[in-house]
């Protein structure tokens, strides 16, 4: 269960402010995938860090009693001088996993064989992206924050992925950021929408999408 | 759910085994270039000065009194620097909830602390090897004078990063700021060689108090005239109040 209670966030950058998030409280059930959706540029992605904790509110509280991942699809943490081991054991020190089993994990998912050892910055995006997600899928969370997982890697890779997660699926779940009706569709029980700093919950995917789509045309 | 502070420790140390290499992680002896840098630089220093003939201010050691003075403030001013910068440039860290502003902080202070810890171990132990220098009168002094200037550079450069993330001019600035520090800080002098109200004006800087402090440990018969203990702790504590207050303000708000 995620819970916000009147959370307050907005951003000020050169005398404009932009609100986010205006005083929402509203819970995240546990037990449902979640689809966020919301325009470019609404905040959808500040929303993310705002549950995962990595950026804090101006004001109010958000609850969580459930193991939260960090959003997911982003290599931000990475650091470009190590190696791809080196990285995978940085994240496992640090959630306290055992550090050699990860990097097997990792290695036997990513395929990136060899380039294991190389430093991240010779990667190609699509090399990073592979190392990124394997990552985040040798954790077990109970719920994974997916900030818009674009297409990784060939068709083999994606149906690796697919694979994988469907796996986790059936002990965690998802809050996910994405601009495709089809994915959201596919993944999600329930949609939320974010529009204007004012975050609406809905009982079904079809509804929030077909109030996001008005809201695209006005 | 586990202890926050083993979950931090955790974080801190992970941290730390990070920075080791990305800061050097690209060079052939690594981490190691940290340690030898600063010691052979020293060195060379040494080196130059003792050719012209230059005598010590105090002793008979050139080397173990520039030494003495120029650790110390290393220590120290590589914090301040460090620390201003620290957060801002590993920002994309902070997208893992479980790292907080402060974790980079320490995990960065513990790793120059350490570091320059290694290089004075090292420079000493050679000197006295060497027969250069005798061994220290007052370890334990020597060794809290460095603990308190460590606790000064963690308070300057959390104050800096404060003050850094509200106005990035600062950055350069402090540099301007800081540079006569090096020589108002007794690295190659001892304050007594000047009239009372220079030295007076001198005793103002808090680093000059940290090495005089180290070097009445080191010599034992140095008797400064200007160390005061205390006000190097109260200058130290202000700060690190003013850096983590601050740090506390404006954790996690800032704009990517």
């Amino acid at each position: 269960m995620i819970e916000f209670q009147e959370v307050h966030k907005s951003y000020r950058l050169k005398g404009v402010t932009k609100t986010i998030l205006n005083k929402l409280t509203t819970r995240f059930p546990t037990g449902k995938n979640i689809g966020i959706l919301g325009h470019n540029g609404a905040g959808k992605s500040t929303l993310m860090r705002l549950i995962a904790g990595a950026e804090l509110p101006d004001s109010g509280r958000i609850k969580r009693n459930v193991k939260i991942s960090w959003p997911l699809g982003f290599g931000g943490g990475f650091a470009g001088k190590m190696t791809g081991i080196e990285n995978v054991r940085f994240v496992a020190r640090m959630y306290g996993e055992d550090t050699e089993r990860m990097v097997e994990f990792v290695e036997d998912f990513s395929e990136l064989g060899p380039s294991m050892t190389l430093p991240i910055q010779t990667y190609s995006s699509g090399m990073k992206a592979r190392l990124a997600f394997g990552v985040s899928m040798a954790i077990n969370f109970e719920c994974y924050l997916i900030d818009e997982v674009t297409a990784v890697g060939d068709r083999r890779f994606k149906r690796k992925c697919d694979e994988v997660f469907e796996s986790k699926l059936k002990h965690a779940n998802i809050i996910m950021i994405s601009h495709s009706e089809r994915t959201i569709k596919k993944l999600c029980d329930t949609a939320c929408l974010l529009h204007e700093g004012e975050l609406i919950m809905y009982d079904s995917v079809d509804e929030a999408l077909a109030q996001h789509r008005e809201n695209q045309l006005k | 759910m586990e202890g926050v502070i083993t979950t931090q420790a955790r974080v801190i140390g992970a941290l730390v085994l990070r920075e080791t290499r990305t800061a050097f992680g690209d060079t052939q002896l690594g981490y190691l270039w940290a340690v030898v840098t600063p010691t052979l630089s020293t060195l060379v220093l040494v080196f130059i000065f003792s050719t012209v003939g230059r005598a010590p201010a105090f002793g008979t050691s050139f080397a173990l009194f520039f030494a003495t003075g120029v650790f110390p403030f290393q220590t120290y001013s590589k914090l301040s620097n460090s620390l201003m910068t620290a957060i801002s440039s590993s920002r994309g860290l902070l997208s893992y909830p479980l790292v907080k502003e402060t974790d980079i902080l320490l995990s960065k202070y513990i790793l120059i602390t350490l570091t320059y810890f290694m290089i004075i171990i090292v420079f000493f132990t050679t000197l006295v090897l060497f027969n250069d220098a005798p061994i220290p009168v007052r370890v334990e002094e020597c060794g809290i004078a460095f603990f308190m200037l460590t606790l000064l550079g963690l308070g300057a450069g959390a104050t800096n990063a404060v003050i850094f993330r509200l106005w990035p001019t600062w950055k350069q600035l402090e540099a301007i700021i800081s540079r006569p520090l090096f020589f108002l800080s007794g690295i190659f002098y001892v304050p007594s060689d000047f009239p009372t109200d220079i030295v007076k004006l001198l005793s103002w800087n808090p680093v000059l108090h940290g090495i005089e402090w180290f070097r009445e440990g080191y010599y034992g018969n140095y008797d400064s005239i200007v160390l005061d203990r205390t006000y190097l702790l109260t200058v130290a504590t202000i700060l690190l109040l003013i850096g983590f207050f601050g740090e506390r303000l404006y954790r996690k708000k800032s704009i990517r």
